[in-house]
């Protein structure tokens, strides 16, 4: 029996027989069975993995989705509880970053569209069926066709079967399909390789092979191209002990912190800091191929001391730059994000790539054989065509699928406005957003958690969309959609998922596509070709070549965040939930400022600014944020809308910063949400370098110590590995139920994260980042204070928390040092339906109860269980908590400290190892691995 | 002159005695109640008269944390010929007719279930009988709770069977 | 009969006459004063109804500051209850003759105010209605108490002494309640004779009712130590900077003593006024009180050097950045006004013109009640505002819950005093006797 007919029992009966353990407590209630029982694999306590694809950001990890059975509102059914890496998946492997995980929240999101809709002449919604749709969209086009206007439809980034599907589908009814809107287009980048390498595409940048990564503005860490693979791959390359990473930004990001030198460069800068590289390369003959003398010419030379003055690098950081890159083996430049994102931002683009081409470029390092799937999405230039031809009242009937331009588009180029003139917009969306509100028609599209489909990440790897749930309302998917509509037929009696199939077994034959459905991805290859650089194109440019006069002005920088990407996500109430790593600010919109802005302007965290720009303008409460240099002023996208956008009109891209604002105190002041108490570690002994540990001396206990038979469950964080990216927060938060609590309780410092990414700043250059969570001491503080045995000491190591017996006196947070317990200050619960998502593992703690971090207990226990079934003990590696599972960079490992070969157990007996505040003698099973030096003395 | 305090602390006595025993007996029949079921299923006629094996119709009992309870198919399959007459197999068969789960009342209910963690599997595997927590299901007409399934009661049995009264084992 | 005998006699009666008019007729102020007090008390009940219905969340405690007001009253209050014992007890056995005028009221006080601290565990539980779970008893759960924890000494503690006191207090009003019952009639004699427990003040019952007077004074006096000295463990058994230090138990009993003395004398004052009791309770008798109050806040001030001496002199540092954190923080301001109330004024005392000045004493009273009422809570609040990891710092300021949740306690001790001026003996008869006999 398929997945399908399955899912179609459960959806006749929509119950099962299992007693879930996450049961409302009620006197009588009832335990309903099955009309029909479903095939054998399924029954309680043991979850079905389906195998997908994440659509939370155009990289297309591999999703394994974990579907519980259980009980809600009296109904027992089938619910995706937790979003999951696929593991050994070429782009995630298994790891899955804060906004993926969060995929499941849109899925159960309030503002989910229920049904199709259709505005009436006074522009009230009215409810239709989906056959009067197609019926209605006919029509429309019967309409246009007459007043002999332009159909058009605009998507986000689609790739794969549903993108042929729509080009027939546009052919077929002459619709005209617009190039896929995305906010990140990286137009610069695919416009420079064109130039440079004749390969309109943005290629992989494979990290792990490179021992020298120069990276410009890229914030590939955090939202370029790829994130959670570029992160697992810079986690190798940190292995390499001669890897060294150089980054420039005139901002600071998340992934400038990552870098073994952060440089700060004045804003348009690059050019001049890449011409000078380029030049003092071949001076020193350093370059791997030579260039021709007219070209080499055409690039500005400049001094030492100009570069510096120019760039606002210190001369001995460029010496030093320049020596460690002529000494580099395979050295690999990524120039992206800000750097490319303003006027000079094609030059920079197309230097790097000739300073790629000079240092000997090899598909190792930058693959332009599996180039990222770009090639459908448009830029800015044809989003301006697009307004312009809305302007003119040329389009008729006009699909918005799955992308919010209204949102996103800056305010003073009012989509809007330009949107109602077209005679009728269909909007396609899973949520409400500002686009589809201003649509004639709102269809609802089914989460991808819910439908079929499939994608193909980078040229060779196809990846597929499988429902783990059925439709929850009356939503259709985009294929089935135009697949009725092609063959106008009403009763959406032809599935997409046919069509798909067929599509997929053409393309890749029976066993590779059953290998698909079954592993949720498969590679194919891709026909080698040789990469050749095109001197001439690249002369041609280079002979008008600007340079930019860097004055040093206000500017507001616009920059995508790891919560909100382009400011999708930022609805996603976990999302705000979780804290900004850099600034710790959870909820709300924020400005942040230089140290020295502040002090020039008097301001305090959370005093409220009046942002002007032209004739735009917006209020901002500040939060100061070290490292950020002078003048530069930071907002994230989607927190804050973008007031005013210009491009590059031959590339299309969007400038990231504005120039010249002008900042204003209203006198005004917000409370922000900011959970961190200092940024400063004060030397307190949570990170190894600042005081050396004194290791805990060995000698006589004075009291008898804790027995571990068989297992002392334990832990090894990599201080070196961690980003700060907060993954493992979100993996924790929705594994174990944890409450949501919101802002107001934020404001309070109540915030109920079981782990949490601690930044600290060091002596002003560096921030470190410590993962925090109950360290399940050996000595724990807050055992012997509790009265009633609900904190104590299992034979596991565990610090176990007995929820029913807790009574709430709150000593055991008192007690411990780390605060790594949390207390329920009230009922929280999620509201409906995102109550969907609770894990039945595990209960839902109610008011007056301490709660903390379990190293995930309920995995621990069904590893047992199975272990105990074929009677042997837990083996290395089968219990991983959802911390562990889900860091991209693999920086947490978990194991039995009491089997000597455990990884677990040799890295915490490694000599980096070192336990957070021992000099407080608490023990604890976690072990921290301190950076190594190298990276300080850098 | 002479105060006697005796009396005054008999009837105190009695008064709180009397109070006790009225609060207790309300409790014990608070707990002793079993709920109504839509169909009077007996397991008594099941097991005994048609001799049917617990594992017929609780299938994933030994797979499983839950025993599972026999979905309709299942008695259908017999109840399609057996005893059609009978007015609680056509309400049986009513439900089944316009594809209705059975809503059966719960008779086993652990208290403050959602903080435990119990399994039939293990229990099973540890070759207990169902008879040694369920009772003697095989002369039951009604189903009824037999023991309390209160955690002193849990705690005797894993004391005297000597197995893990770790609370992290039962407690979530 | 002799003619000094006449007028010992004349003026046990006289004596007997003003304690029982002081019983008798309820002055309408009286009756408004009584309203006040148990209308705040019930707020201070809803309050509570409130908070376990809706959670703790309503009120102000958070992460890191889990304790705040609850365990300062709870502090303070138990504080309060020393005086009575101290005075009643220990005072007694040392033959402290001037006592005898303080002691039935200062007893009165312990009894209420170990009454009013006893909620505060209660009501500062995230799940109050399980408070019987620290109470070790056999349960089907077959379950323990944690006989580590310094919570389930405190419950001991706090009911030893609820118990010892309280009989103390009864023991030594049997006599006067023989006395009462002579004076009224009705169903207020019935329950006079009874709880009289047929007292006939024949020699016999004298010789054991002194024994066992004498019997519950030595029992009750370690109490006065070990009781706060358990209660300053709650603190000193933790491992948090400003809570974990050795010096905390006689600190902590000497500052029970100190705010004991200090609400005696606030209560006492008062009472003397409006019952006219200047001719048994006199100068002489405040003049000695106030000199316990001086040594007492000498101890404390000592303490309070030894606190931030310790800290500097161990080099830990946590403990310093914590101390200096309590002289400059975020409550220093709370902190310099304790110091004020605790240390500055009380030495005024030196001077013995102040310690007779009556109305100065009342203020000064109440200075030093507030004084040590903030000494705990800065103690509580400023060591857990600014622990171990920078992260967490956080701070805390009280809610309304809290706010009410205290008037509360204060309504409630008061409401039970005021009953207590009216229906038992405020002075007792039989000591003030023996003291006007010699």
């Amino acid at each position: 029996m398929d997945r399908r007919n399955f899912l179609k029992i459960l959806g006749i009966t929509s119950s099962t027989a299992m007693l879930s353990s996450c049961g409302v407590d009620k006197a009588n209630e009832k335990i309903i069975p099955y009309v029909i029982p479903p095939d054998e694999e399924v029954y309680p306590g043991k979850p079905l993995y389906v195998s997908t694809t994440c659509t939370e950001c155009p990289a297309n990890c591999g999703l394994q989705v974990k579907v519980n059975e259980k009980l809600y509102h009296e109904q027992r059914s089938l619910y995706p509880t937790k979003l999951e890496g696929i593991p050994n998946h070429p782009i995630n492997r298994g790891g899955l970053c804060a906004r993926g995980q969060a995929g499941l929240f849109r899925l159960y999101h309030p503002e989910r569209i229920k049904r199709p809709m259709v505005r009436d002449e006074q522009g009230n919604w009215l409810i239709i069926t989906w056959s009067e749709v197609v019926t209605r969209i006919q029509d429309e086009l019967q309409k246009t066709r007459r007043l002999g206007k332009i159909n058009t439809y605009l998507s986000n980034h689609t790739n794969g079967t549903i993108s042929q599907l729509k080009n027939q589908f546009c052919q077929e009814y002459g619709f005209e399909r617009l190039p896929d809107f995305e906010l990140f287009s990286h137009a610069n980048i695919k416009k420079a390789n064109q130039l440079v390498f004749n390969k309109q595409v943005i290629p992989q940048y494979r990290i792990a092979k490179t021992d020298f990564l120069l990276s410009l503005g890229a914030d590939i860490l955090e939202t370029f191209v790829s994130p959670v693979e570029h992160t697992y791959h810079f986690s190798i390359a940190k292995k390499n002990q001669h890897f060294r990473w150089y980054h420039l930004e005139p901002h600071v990001s998340l992934t400038g912190v990552q870098a073994d030198h952060r440089i700060v460069i004045y804003p348009e800068s690059e050019i001049i800091f890449l011409s000078y590289l380029i030049q003092t390369l071949f001076r020193e003959s350093h370059q791997k191929r030579n260039l021709p003398f007219k070209l080499l010419r055409s690039i500005p030379t400049y001094s030492l001391e100009e570069t510096a003055q120019q760039t606002g690098i210190y001369q001995q950081d460029l010496q030093k730059l320049v020596g460690e890159l002529s000494k580099a083996e395979n050295p690999l430049i990524i120039s992206g994000g800000i750097s490319t994102a303003h006027a000079y931002g094609l030059e920079v683009a197309v230097l790097t790539a000739l300073l790629q081409w000079i240092l000997g470029i090899t598909s190792e390092v930058v693959n332009f054989i599996n180039a990222r799937n770009y090639e459908n999405i448009g830029t800015f230039l044809d989003i301006n065509n697009l307004l312009h031809r809305l302007d003119q009242n040329e389009i008729g009937v006009f699909f918005l699928s799955k992308c919010d331009p209204a949102g996103q588009l800056p305010v003073d180029w009012q989509f809007l406005e330009k949107l109602k003139k077209a005679s009728f917009s269909i909007g396609l969306a899973d949520c409400l957003n500002a686009t589809v509100r201003a649509c004639n028609m709102i269809l609802p599209l089914s989460h991808t958690l819910e439908s079929w489909g499939d994608a193909q990440p980078f040229d060779g790897l196809h990846s597929i969309f499988q429902p783990a749930i059925e439709p929850q309302y009356d939503s259709k998917t985009e294929g089935d959609i135009l697949l009725s509509l092609l063959n106008n037929n009403s009763e959406f009696s032809l599935y997409y998922k046919d069509y798909l199939f067929n599509n997929l077994k053409s393309r890749f034959g029976e066993t590779n596509t059953s290998k698909l459905l079954q592993n949720g991805f498969i590679r194919t290859a891709v026909p080698e070709s040789e990469l050749s650089i095109n001197l001439n194109q690249v002369y041609q440019f280079l002979k008008n070549f600007r340079i930019p006069q860097v004055k040093r002005t206000e500017l507001l920088v616009f920059a995508p965040s790891i919560r909100g990407y382009d400011g999708r996500s930022t609805d996603l109430v976990l999302l705000n939930e979780i804290p900004d790593p850099l600034t710790t600010i959870s909820y709300g919109a924020w400005l942040s400022v230089s140290e020295e802005t502040a002090t020039r302007m008097s301001l305090k965290d959370g005093d409220e600014v009046e942002v002007r720009i032209a004739d735009e303008r917006t209020k901002l409460p500040v939060k100061k944020q070290k490292l950020l240099p002078e003048n530069v002023n930071l907002v994230q996208y989607g927190v804050v809308r973008l007031l005013s956008g210009s491009y590059d009109k031959r590339s299309g891209e969007l400038f990231w910063f504005i120039k010249d604002i002008i900042l204003s105190k209203t006198g005004n002041h917000v409370k922000l949400p900011v959970l961190s108490g200092s940024m400063d570690e004060n030397g307190r002994g949570i990170l190894p370098h600042v005081n050396e540990h004194a290791h805990e001396k060995e000698g006589k206990p004075w009291y008898p110590e804790h027995e571990h038979e068989n297992y002392r469950w334990g832990m090894a964080i990599d201080l070196e590995s961690c980003i700060g990216c907060n993954a493992c927060s979100a993996a924790c938060y929705v594994e174990n139920n944890i409450p949501i609590v919101g802002r107001k309780e934020h404001l309070l410092g109540r915030e109920m994260s079981w782990i949490r990414i601690q930044p600290y700043v060091q002596d002003n250059e560096s921030i470190e980042f410590v993962p925090m969570m109950c360290q399940h001491c050996d000595n724990a503080p807050c055992e012997p204070v509790c009265p009633v045995y609900a904190a104590y000491h299992n034979p596991e190591g565990l610090n176990v928390q007995v929820y029913n017996r807790c009574v709430g006196t709150r000593y055991c947070a008192n007690n411990c040092p780390y605060k790594a317990r949390r207390f329920n200050w009230f009922d929280h619960r999620l509201p409906e339906p995102l109550d969907k998502m609770y894990n039945p593992d595990i209960s839902i703690r109610d008011r007056g109860i301490m709660e903390k971090c379990t190293f995930c207990i309920q995995r621990i226990r069904a590893a047992k269980d199975k272990a105990k079934d074929d009677n042997r003990l837990v083996q290395e590696g089968e219990v991983i908590p959802a911390c562990a599972q889900t860091c991209p960079t693999k920086a947490i490992t978990f194991g039995n400290l009491e089997d000597k070969n455990s990884k677990a157990y040799k890295l915490a007996h490694s000599e980096q190892a070192y336990r957070a505040l021992e000099e407080l003698g608490t023990k604890p099973a976690v072990n921290y691995l301190g950076k190594k030096r190298e990276h300080y003395e850098a | 002159m002479k105060i006697r305090i005796a009396p005054y602390f008999i009837i105190i006595y009695v008064l709180a005695f009397i109070i006790f025993v009225i609060l207790i007996s309300y409790f014990w029949q608070k707990n002793r109640k079993t709920p109504e079921q839509p169909i009077n299923f007996s397991h008594q006629i099941h097991v005994s008269k048609v001799g049917l094996p617990c594992t017929h119709c609780h299938t994933t009992v030994e797979k499983s944390t839950a025993a599972g309870i026999p979905s309709v198919e299942t008695c259908m399959t017999c109840h399609k010929a057996v005893k059609k007459e009978s007015p609680e197999i056509q309400k049986l068969t009513k439900y089944w007719e316009n594809k209705q789960p059975v809503p059966w009342q719960r008779v086993y209910r652990l208290p403050a279930r959602k903080y435990v963690y119990f399994s039939h599997k293990r229990h099973i595997k540890a070759n207990l009988e169902c008879v040694n927590c369920h009772g003697n299901v095989e002369i039951m007409s009604i189903i009824k709770r037999v023991p309390k399934l209160e955690m002193g009661w849990c705690m005797s049995c894993h004391k005297a069977k000597n197995v893990s009264i770790d609370c992290a084992t039962c407690h979530k | 009969m002799k003619p000094e005998n006449m007028k010992e006699l004349e003026y046990n009666s006289i004596l007997e006459q003003d304690i029982l008019d002081a019983m008798r007729k309820p002055h309408p102020i009286y009756w408004l004063a009584l309203f006040i007090c148990a209308s705040f008390f019930v707020l201070g009940m809803i309050t509570w109804v409130i908070q376990m219905l809706k959670g703790m969340g309503i009120a102000g405690i958070n992460n890191p500051v889990g304790w705040g007001v609850y365990i300062t009253d709870f502090v303070f209050w138990v504080g309060i209850a020393h005086s009575g014992t101290l005075i009643s007890a220990v005072l007694f056995l040392f033959r402290a003759k001037f006592r005898n005028v303080f002691n039935r009221s200062a007893e009165a006080m312990t009894v209420f105010a170990v009454m009013t601290a006893g909620l505060f565990p209660l009501i500062h539980l995230g799940r109050s209605w399980l408070f019987y779970w620290l109470f070790p008893y056999p349960n089907q759960r077959q379950l323990w108490v944690n006989f580590q924890s310094p919570l389930v000494w405190d419950v001991f503690a706090v009911s030893t002494y609820f118990t010892i006191s309280a009989i103390f207090w009864y023991v030594g009003m049997v006599p006067d309640l023989a006395i009462i019952r002579r004076f009224t009639s009705g169903i207020r004699k019935k329950i006079y004779s009874f709880f009289s427990l047929g007292w006939t003040g024949s020699l016999k019952q004298w010789r054991h009712y002194t024994r066992l007077y004498m019997f519950l004074a030595a029992f009750a006096t370690p109490l006065v130590i070990s009781v706060h000295s358990v209660v300053s463990w709650d603190f000193a058994m933790s491992i948090i900077p400003g809570w974990h230090t050795t010096i905390f138990a006689p600190y902590f009993v000497a500052g029970a003593i100190f705010s004991g003395t200090a609400m005696v004398l606030t209560l006492i004052i008062p009472m003397r006024k409006i019952f006219r009791m200047e001719k048994y309770i006199t100068v002489d008798h405040f003049d000695k009180i106030s000199k316990i109050l001086l040594f007492t806040s000498l101890i404390v001030a000592y303490s309070y050097v030894v606190e931030f001496a310790l800290a500097f002199y161990g080099g830990h540092k946590f403990e310093e950045s914590h101390f200096l954190y309590r002289l400059l923080g975020d409550y220093r301001y709370l902190y310099w006004l304790m110091v004020l109330c605790n240390v500055i004024l009380p030495f005024t005392l030196f001077v013995g013109k102040l310690r007779r000045n009556i109305p100065y004493l009342f203020v000064l009273s109440l200075f030093v009640n507030v004084g040590m009422w903030l000494e705990r809570f800065v103690i509580i609040v400023s060591s857990l505002a600014k622990d171990f990891d920078p992260y967490n710092w956080g701070i805390y300021i009280p809610r309304w819950p809290e706010v009410f949740i205290t008037l509360g306690s204060f309504g409630m001790f008061f409401t039970f005093f005021l009953i207590f001026t009216k229906v038992l003996p405020i002075l007792s008869l039989t000591e003030i006797k023996e003291e006007a006999a010699e």
